[in-house]
């Protein structure tokens, strides 16, 4: 399933619980939770940052292989050409006091998925994340 | 996410209830004041309830950690549930913060 949402600011919800609420996506807990936490921070990632004034769209969806169990997740946006996964990791050995707040998001995404992966076609930005569940 | 915040002696004792996300971590930030208005902080926070966090949340409680130890107090986090754990483990959150 696969749904353009236009305007985007401040529908981060919405646009998180559509994609929870798709038929391909798994029921048991600690995958969904993974996966929620996956799309909230990409999702947030485009409503916070990829247009400028927030105003745009987010086309996302979803597609399940129904031999492989892998699941895969979309997000496609029109915004400024950004590459999420350019960003170093966090240094997650510093202490408190050195630790900088933030660039966690994708960072826990990539923990969470088996894939992710960044493409900028026709103007877009995509944004593929995929992982095997169960079913 | 509702919260409760009362004291008890020298200690500030939090309870947290439900998810913590991008909807409401404007709302956390906010509720958490006079966390960083203590004195010489010492506070138990009560996570058995608390079932999500994104990094909206994480970010939180770095900022109040940092503010903690600024402050020379100290913080602990009390039963997570394995999955909020998880997060603060893949994230390197349980070496700065105290988990029990």
């Amino acid at each position: 399933m696969k749904h353009r949402f236009n305007p985007i600011k401040d529908k981060s919800s919405e646009i998180i619980e559509y994609l929870m609420s798709s038929p391909d996506m798994p029921s048991d807990e600690p995958t969904r939770f993974k996966l929620r936490l996956s799309i909230e921070e990409a999702v947030e990632n485009v409503v916070r940052y990829a247009y400028e004034g927030g105003i745009g769209w987010l086309e996302v969806g979803t597609s399940l292989d129904r031999d492989s169990l892998v699941l895969t997740v979309e997000l496609r946006d029109a915004g400024t050409p950004f590459n999420p996964l350019d960003r170093d990791d966090p240094d997650i050995t510093l202490s408190a006091e050195e630790r900088e707040i933030g660039g966690l998001g994708i960072f826990l995404c990539k923990q969470m998925m088996d894939t992710i992966n960044y493409r900028y076609e026709d103007g877009n930005n995509i944004l593929t994340m995929t992982k095997k569940i169960n079913k | 996410m509702d919260i409760t915040i009362k004291n008890e002696g020298e200690k500030t004792l939090v309870t947290l209830d439900g998810r913590l996300d991008t909807t409401n971590a404007d709302q956390f930030q906010s509720d958490i004041q006079p966390l960083l208005d203590l004195q010489k902080p010492d506070i138990d926070i009560d996570c058995t309830n608390m079932t999500y966090t994104s990094s909206q949340g994480l970010r939180i409680f770095l900022s109040l950690q940092k503010s903690v130890l600024a402050r020379g107090g100290k913080m602990v986090l009390h039963n997570m549930n394995p999955q909020v754990k998880e997060v603060f483990d893949i994230t390197g959150f349980s070496n700065i913060i105290a988990i029990r």
